[in-house]
């Protein structure tokens, strides 16, 4: 424990200057894309949805108000059409009442206009004799307009809109040639106005409603017609986040079957496919066993057999040895491979103890060196916290993911300098351990921040293609690390490691109430 | 000098291994086909079987189980598909162990070792071990229920006797591994679950809902006491 202590000491856990808002450069996990896909959906899904509920709202308003027009100026129109020709009726029978009166002489001018029947709201005007005579005080000469009294004394009827006091009024003329005299009759309109008002309130309301109720519709509408449209953008998330046998329902909708139909047969076109290639590999890997089982053997005895050979032989076997290792590497990595491509990967989950794993696995891996040869592993350093955890892992898979990260060490970086198991976040910051992180360093020059990204793509070797030890990877061992550790739900990247070099860290989740250490 | 019998139908991987295992010491014969491994082996049992799954005819299952009925020699398939499929349909038929082509020879020679030594009645422990109605004479090899034999392979005894020797106590599939088949930390746990399940419709009364060999989820097994 000391070393381990000395060395924590050394350099502060990453956990610590972590805290909450560190991001990995390493690979983008793949949720990334499918919620930017997501994302993209929304924004542009309501952005639709607020168009069409725009249009509707817009085209409701326009129609409601245009109907509200007609309506409002045929009404008025109409209703003015009407009460002009009665109040013209009364406004001729009263002046043929007045003519009749002033033909015969000695009538009070005065006491004839008063006697004129009215309906309420209505004022006569006389002139007669240059003299004007009027039933209201307010209402007088005054108020009829001047063309129309000067047409009128001329001898032509008239009928005027006009407004006194801010309500409307139709004045009437009537030239009394006989008797040399004109008669105005000043009907107040203020009913009529009232009338109107009240419509032009009541249409105005009906208007607001419909295009309310417009807008109601359009959202209902396009939410309607969007929804087939967001399912198949479900389906296709979903179908990007690899679940390849979704499908899109079409409804009994003639329209969206045709939509569906071609997604659904694109769909299993490429299922098909990536099935297909994945199959061809699982084919090739597996045929290729046989002969490889063969050559194994063979080599096998021939390496029994070494010293019967000349050094020239011994030479040749050994290269043979070690390129038929990593060709048996190759066909397993591929077939490995071709599971995750046809989604057919399985865990085979063991509760165990994180540090004991990782312990095993270097052990295992550096068994194992390249050359065939025993080599002794780098030190493994348990940090604070990690006793008593348990971790649910593959250990298979888990092994495979030390052994190629100590590969991708020992090909490209000098070698692994030591590997850190720590919990996350780190014991220090209080909380409940979410995650382990083993940590892989090695001695190399550390790897460019452009490449970190691509460093998980099958067959990358970015700048490292030109070294000697490039010849010796199969070029598909940390693609294979990113996609054991994805199974296990967790992710893995590469950053510079504190002192030189740079470092792997692998983080798997810990299973849920799985810190009990379950002493059996 | 034990004598081993491959069963695998290409010529090449048939003489190679055969080359191999004979520099590790063994006796070989090999055969073809499956029809023919049987009527071998009923001539001349062969103290270790190596079957490979993928056979013209009937195929490796077919011969593994054809074996297993007439007697308990440790069977070792040999599969060219780690898939989990094979590997516990394989292991159902009744092998012992499998390995995966294309196999180190050191490996398979190590696998054929431990089997060879736990098929030697001479490990176990002398005490006779007994749960439920099952009692087992670990010196004798024999397992009986009810009073009546049952029949068991190498392995399937040596697990047994492993749970026995530890009543009440869980133990991992490592732990097991390790103890019944010699393996390492990365052992198939696989290979423990099948044959636990092969023991359960053995010596439990209802396999489906066993009473004496428990499921530990997680964790391992156990033999409640």
């Amino acid at each position: 424990m000391a070393p381990a202590q000395a060395a924590a000491a050394a350099n502060p856990p990453v956990g610590d200057e972590a805290g909450g808002g560190e991001q990995p450069d390493g690979p983008a996990r793949s949720a990334t894309p499918e919620r930017r896909a997501h994302h993209a959906r929304l924004s542009k899904g309501l952005g639709l949805r607020a168009r069409v509920t725009a249009t509707f709202a817009i085209g409701a308003f326009a129609l409601s108000a245009m109907m509200a027009g007609i309506t409002y100026f045929t009404a008025r129109q109409s209703f003015l059409n009407e009460r002009q020709g009665a109040d013209q009726r009364q406004a001729f029978v009263n002046a043929s009442l007045i003519q009749n009166s002033l033909r015969s002489p000695g009538t009070q001018v005065n006491q004839l206009i008063e006697s004129v029947d009215t309906v309420p709201g209505s004022r006569s005007v006389l002139h007669t004799g240059g003299e004007w005579y009027a039933t209201s005080i307010s209402v007088g000469q005054g108020a009829i307009p001047a063309e129309e009294r000067s047409l009128v004394l001329a001898g032509t009827p008239s009928s005027q809109l006009i407004s006194i006091g801010g309500t409307p009024q139709l004045v009437i003329g009537v030239p009394l040639p006989a008797v040399h005299a004109a008669y105005f009759e000043v009907f107040s309109l203020d009913e009529l106005a009232r009338t109107l008002r009240a419509l032009a309130f009541a249409l105005t309301a009906a208007a607001l409603v419909t295009t309310l109720a417009g807008a109601a519709l359009g959202r209902w509408a396009s939410s309607r017609a969007l929804r087939p449209l967001s399912d198949v953008t479900d389906a296709a998330v979903a179908i990007a986040g690899g679940q390849l046998d979704t499908r899109v329902d079409a409804g009994d909708d003639v329209n969206l079957q045709e939509l569906a139909s071609a997604f659904n047969r694109m769909t299993a076109n490429l299922q098909d496919r990536i099935e297909r290639e994945a199959r061809f590999t699982s084919d090739v890997s597996h045929e290729l066993r046989s002969p490889l089982t063969t050559l194994s053997a063979s080599v096998a005895v021939l390496e029994g057999h070494r010293s019967e050979l000349a050094p020239r032989a011994q030479r040749a076997l050994d290269l043979l040895d070690g390129d038929l290792r990593r060709f048996t590497r190759m066909v397993d990595d591929l077939l490995e491979i071709s599971r995750f491509d046809a989604g057919s990967a399985e865990l085979s989950l063991d509760e165990v103890d994180p540090g004991e794993l990782v312990r095993r696995s270097v052990e295992a891996s550096a068994d194992v060196g390249e050359d065939g040869h025993r080599v002794v592993g780098p030190p493994v350093e348990i940090r604070p916290g990690v006793e008593g955890l348990r971790l649910r892992v593959d250990k298979r898979r888990f092994e495979r993911v030390m052994a190629n990260l100590m590969d991708n060490a020992s090909l490209y970086a000098g070698g692994v300098s030591r590997v850190i198991v720590e919990r996350h976040p780190a014991i220090e910051s209080g909380g409940p351990p979410r995650t382990i992180r083993v940590i892989v360093e090695d001695r190399g020059p550390g790897i460019p921040q452009l490449e970190r990204e691509h460093l998980f793509e099958r067959f990358y070797r970015g700048s490292r293609a030109g070294q000697r030890a490039s010849s010796r990877g199969t070029g598909l061992g940390l693609s294979l690390v990113a996609e054991h550790v994805r199974l296990h739900g967790g992710r893995v990247w590469t950053e510079d490691a504190p002192a030189q070099g740079s470092r792997f860290v692998v983080e798997l989740p810990l299973h849920p109430n799985a810190s009990d250490a379950g002493s059996s | 000098m034990s004598r081993i019998l491959i069963v695998e139908d290409d010529e090449r991987i048939r003489s190679s291994m055969r080359l191999a295992l004979e520099d590790e010491g063994y006796t070989v014969e090999d055969v073809a086909g499956g029809e023919e491994a049987v009527s071998r082996f009923t001539d001349e049992p062969a103290e270790l079987v190596l079957i490979d799954l993928m056979l013209p005819g009937i195929d490796g299952f077919e011969t593994c189980r054809t074996l297993r009925r007439q007697s308990t020699v440790p069977i070792i398939m040999v599969t060219a598909r780690s898939d989990t499929h094979d590997v516990v349909a394989g292991l159902e038929a009744g092998a012992d162990d499998y390995v995966t082509k294309p196999f180190v020879a050191k490996e398979l020679a190590a696998r054929i070792r431990a089997l060879l030594r736990r098929s030697r009645p001479d490990d176990a422990g002398d005490t006779s071990l007994s749960f439920g109605d099952v009692e087992i004479e670990p010196d004798a090899g024999v397992v009986r229920r009810h009073g009546d034999e049952v029949h068991c392979t190498r392995t399937e005894f040596r697990l047994l006797c492993e749970l026995a020797d530890h009543p009440g106590k869980v133990l991992s599939r490592e732990h097991l591994l390790e103890r019944v088949w010699g393996y390492d930390y990365f052992g198939d746990g696989r290979l423990v679950d099948v044959h636990v399940r092969r023991l359960r419709t053995k010596v439990e009364p209802d396999p489906a809902n066993p009473r004496f060999i428990l499921t530990v989820r997680g964790m391992g097994y156990k033999l409640a006491v």
